[in-house]
């Protein structure tokens, strides 16, 4: 009798851990997700309401009235097309040249591979804010301020992709090369026809990774553009809070919905392919 | 994606509304928000229906500071465009750097009919003694706003002096425990008001001789007047924040009740009016030796780097823009100082002021604004040197004598 | 040196001639450039003078270099332990098959993929003393002054939980790549060692963590350094500077007030600490290791 008691009370236990851990995982997805729920509703409310009642979840009644201000305070579609070029030019420039980098850094043999794997690496240390000035001037002297060449080119080469695609070239066999270069293949076509097909999860990495994150940038679009014919999205939404006659927060979070669901949406479908893109840059 | 976003772009990108085609197009690079951007928006959108010759394309920039660094960085970098404004502590600095065009190639200066205080000649001292190369766009001084239902209540008015200020604010102050829900008055910690403080305890910022002695003992006595409100009486309520923030919180304040007497400029009249639950009364600010208050507000330029006839063009707007109904229309709009004397007639005629007292507090009051020193540092002394130590002195405690001594050391070095 | 023999001279040439171009021109000059700007004092729109160490000097004496320097450190070391504590938790708690567990892994990394703006301005508005839903919730537990982002003491706090809510997820998804990998055997051994829950962990998964550990160490450190956007966003390096980081310092004088030569010498100095600091931490982990 008393060994089933304590089953019975074993039995309590356990199901009392599940059900706080469980409850505990509830709790902490909340803690991501209750802020974006948050930021959706707010976006649905009028500003009277918010400021009165900041905690209440759900608007009284679904307004669309910020969205209505947002898309006239400015132009969605053109900061839509802008980000997108901006980051389908980079992630594909930066892969273009990334590949035959890693090849030679991963596969061949010479003198000064190691100063140049180095220098490539070192990059990662320099951030945007120390580079501006002057390759704004080089820029201007050029004529290509506020074009997309100036929001594409300084970010053509990827440390991190050169460094990703050398790591999972290193880990492939050096037959299969030696086999293409016996078949007469130039080296040429060895970096761009035999290796792509072989590296798909690699570049799919580098490219996912590359195209949100410069979707995302903020810093080089704020000081590289001075009008709307290249702004991207996220400085434009970032201008949406205007200062000096009250922050009129439903029209902010009405531009951070329409800025963040582009790359959501994205996450969306190819979670896993991003999940993994980040965990193979840990290896 | 790319799809959608390309049919988005496709429609998005061609947004030329049906006055573009076939003009000569300039950009005018503007730093406002919310409503004093619709106002301007219906300004462009005017020009535009009285000519046919001229397109002028609104580009945002951020606020005042973010859009006066694109512009000094597109200046050097002569990318600049045809038309924009700045606040008036920077116009020497870009004159003396020498990137402005002389608008007296393009307009006739008597014609314009400007109010003499807010010209460029009655905005700083030597002002007229040069080339025209500025023209007032929205001008504006600090003025007192009160919330005339809770001064009504304890039956007070408007205070004329430093001690009344400080006795109403006292007196307007609600504490509970450790808690202030309500506080008499409220300012934020900013240069423009510090020179306010300065000019009515009777002193200069700029000497003649061109040497900054930041007010003397009256820049210490502005400090410690605000010390003594915020520290010991505590009847001020500081804003924190940098640049604008910090002014949008005292409004929002004031809005809520949590204030019941704020400092800020005459710009934010028409929002405070209609926003406000309760009466707003405006009113001018009280002296301590005299009456003084700085002007604010930007000015209209054009980069000499424009191609003459980006120039011409946006001469043409600045026409149009200083014209009787139009400047009358911005001021009624926004709350800003009328720029000419036939839109203040104009306003006059309309029996406007008899509607709106209010309006006419930042009128009268110009009659002690103080021009600025023509003084090309002066704007990164303010930024830099001065801004800082206030807000070191008021929020943090520091000692006003110290903080001013070592802004003099300093504003020599810069 | 491993790897096979190029086919031509000139392969390793044209393969990295593009990359290491594009390199010299919009990495190694910029800096070449900042350093020589440095030892001027220029606005862009006049001639720039020569000043020799006098900006070095200048930012020594008003404190701002030590004011940045401690500002930035300061908040790193909040971002890399909350990132490595919060991180390390996440994926210990996401670890495990279910909906849930993968709503949580879902939810926590879709923080990391948005940009830095969409979080800076979700939280500065959560964070608003008035509208925020935040404040109130403070102002009901008894806070009297619930601006968080408008005290000098409890704005760079909140900069740095913003940054590690962002992050979080990152570090999430690197544990988890860890954790995964550590085969069951070494459990198992263990546990038939009679070691506990406890136990295990700290003597066995850390320690095979290790990598992990320092890889997202030292890349939330990077990233805390170059927190821009959301200072930008939220607060603006203010209040009273408090959140004024070296790379938002670096902007500000650059850009708002148009000193090149001083932010050059600021970046300069950055740099160095950048790269001393990232060092300085590989060094200590791998010292670890070799224990």
């Amino acid at each position: 009798m008393g060994f089933q008691k304590t089953r019975a009370r074993v039995k309590l236990r356990r199901f009392a851990l599940f059900a706080s851990g469980q409850f505990g995982l509830l709790a902490l997805t909340l803690l991501w997700l209750l802020p974006y729920a948050w930021m959706v509703l707010t976006s649905l409310k009028t500003l009277p309401e918010i400021v009165a009642a900041p905690t209440r979840l759900f608007p009284e009644q679904l307004q669309f009235g910020a969205y209505r201000s947002a898309l006239a305070a400015m132009p969605l579609g053109r900061y839509l097309l802008n980000s997108t070029i901006t980051a389908l030019g980079i992630a594909l420039l930066q892969l273009l040249l990334a590949l035959p980098a890693a090849y030679a850094l991963g596969k061949l043999r010479f003198r000064g591979r190691s100063l140049a794997f180095g220098l490539i690496v070192a990059t990662l240390l320099v951030p945007a804010q120390l580079r501006f000035v002057p390759i704004f001037s080089l820029l201007a002297e050029l004529g290509l301020t506020n074009t997309y060449s100036a929001l594409i080119l300084p970010f053509a080469v990827s440390a991190l992709g050169s460094f990703l695609l050398r790591q999972a070239l290193l880990s492939l066999p050096d037959s299969i090369i030696e086999a293409a270069r016996l078949d007469g293949a130039s080296e040429f076509a060895i970096v761009f026809r035999l290796l792509p097909p072989l590296l798909v999860p690699s570049l799919v990495s580098v490219f996912l990774f590359s195209f949100v994150y410069h979707w995302n940038d903020y810093f080089w679009p704020l000081v590289m553009t001075t009008d709307d014919r290249v702004r991207t999205l996220p400085l434009g939404v970032a201008l949406l809070r205007e200062q000096g006659t009250g922050a009129r927060w439903h029209i902010v979070m009405a531009g951070n919905v329409l800025l963040s669901a582009p790359v959501l949406l994205v996450f969306a479908f190819a979670q896993r392919a991003l999940l993994r893109a980040v965990a193979a840059s840990t290896s | 994606m790319l799809g959608a976003a390309l049919a988005l772009g496709v429609s998005g990108c061609d947004p030329r509304s049906e006055f573009e085609r076939g003009r000569h197009r300039i950009q005018l690079w503007f730093t406002y928000g919310g409503r004093n951007r619709q106002v301007l928006e219906k300004l462009v959108a005017a020009f535009h229906r009285a000519q046919k010759d001229v397109f002028v394309q609104l580009v945002f920039q951020g606020d005042y500071f973010e859009g006066l660094a694109k512009l000094r960085v597109a200046l050097a970098a002569r990318a600049a465009p045809a038309l924009s404004h700045v606040v008036g502590e920077v116009v020497p600095y870009l004159v003396e750097a020498n990137v402005l065009a002389r608008l007296d190639t393009w307009l006739e200066p008597g014609s314009l009919d400007l109010v003499p205080a807010l010209s460029q000649a009655g905005s700083w001292l030597g002002g007229g003694e040069r080339g025209l190369f500025v023209l007032p766009f929205n001008r504006s001084t600090p003025i007192a706003y009160l919330n005339a239902e809770l001064l009504g209540s304890a039956q007070l008015t408007a205070p004329t002096t430093w001690e009344e200020l400080r006795e109403i604010a006292l007196k307007l102050t609600i504490r509970s425990n450790a808690q202030v829900p309500r506080y008499g008055f409220g300012c934020p910690i900013d240069w423009w008001f510090w020179a306010a403080l300065v000019g009515q305890g009777g002193g200069r910022i700029v000497e003649d001789t061109g040497e900054v002695t930041l007010g003397g003992a009256a820049g210490e006595r502005a400090i410690e007047f605000w010390q003594q409100l915020v520290s010991r009486d505590r009847s001020m309520k500081p804003p924190p924040g940098r640049d604008y923030n910090a002014w949008e919180q005292t409004n929002q304040d004031f809005l809520a009740g949590r204030v019941a007497m704020i400092w800020t400029s005459t710009a934010f009249l028409r929002y405070l009016e209609d926003t406000a639950k309760f009466p707003v009364v405006a009113a001018p600010l009280p002296k301590q030796t005299r009456f003084a208050v700085p002007m604010g507000g930007t000015h209209w330029l054009i980069p000499k780097s424009a191609p003459a006839e980006d120039q011409r063009a946006a001469a043409l707007f600045l026409q149009f823009v200083l014209g009787r109904r139009q400047a009358a229309d911005w001021a009624l709009g926004t709350g800003y100082i009328p720029v000419t004397r036939g839109a203040i007639e104009l306003l006059e005629q309309d029996g406007h002021y008899q509607r709106h007292p209010n309006d006419r507090v930042a009128l009268d009051q110009l009659q002690h604004a103080e021009p600025w020193p023509w003084s090309p540092r002066l704007f990164r002394i303010q930024r830099e040197v001065l801004q800082p130590r206030l807000e070191a002195a008021v929020l943090a405690g520091a000692n006003a004598r110290q903080q001013l001594a070592e802004a003099r050391r300093l504003a020599v070095k810069v | 040196m491993s790897g096979l023999r190029p086919a031509s001279r000139w392969d390793p040439l044209w393969m990295l001639a593009p990359t290491l171009l594009l390199l010299a021109v919009f990495f190694f000059y910029p800096l070449l450039v900042a350093a020589k700007d440095s030892l001027y004092a220029w606005d862009l729109l006049t001639p720039p003078r020569y000043v020799g160490l006098d900006n070095y000097r200048s930012l020594l004496e008003d404190g701002s270099l030590y004011q940045s320097l401690k500002t930035t450190v300061g908040i790193s070391v909040v971002v890399v332990a909350g990132a490595l504590s919060l991180g390390l938790a996440l994926a210990l708690a996401a670890n495990r098959p279910g909906l849930l567990a993968a709503w949580l892994r879902g939810s926590v990394f879709s923080a990391y993929v948005v940009s830095w703006v969409s979080v800076g301005l979700l939280w500065l508005w959560l964070l608003d003393a008035d509208a925020g839903a935040v404040s109130r919730i403070l102002r009901g537990l008894g806070w009297s002054q619930p601006g968080v982002l408008t005290h000098p003491n409890s704005a760079p706090v909140a900069i740095a939980l913003v940054v590690v809510w962002k992050i979080a997820g990152y570090a999430m998804v690197v544990f988890l790549g860890g954790l995964q990998s550590i085969p069951k055997s070494v459990y198992e051994a263990a546990a038939l060692d009679g070691a506990s829950q406890f136990h295990r962990f700290r003597h066995v998964t850390l320690p095979l963590l290790a990598p992990s550990l320092a890889f997202v160490a030292t890349t939330s450190l990077i990233l805390s350094f170059q927190a821009f956007d959301v200072v930008r966003v939220m607060t603006q390096g203010g209040p009273v500077r408090s959140t004024t980081l070296f790379v938002y310092s670096v902007y500000e004088r650059l850009f708002l007030d148009l000193q090149v030569g001083t932010a050059s010498a600021e970046a300069v100095v950055f740099f160095f600490v950048l790269v001393l600091l990232t060092g300085l931490e590989l060094w200590a982990f791998r010292k670890r290791e070799r224990a």
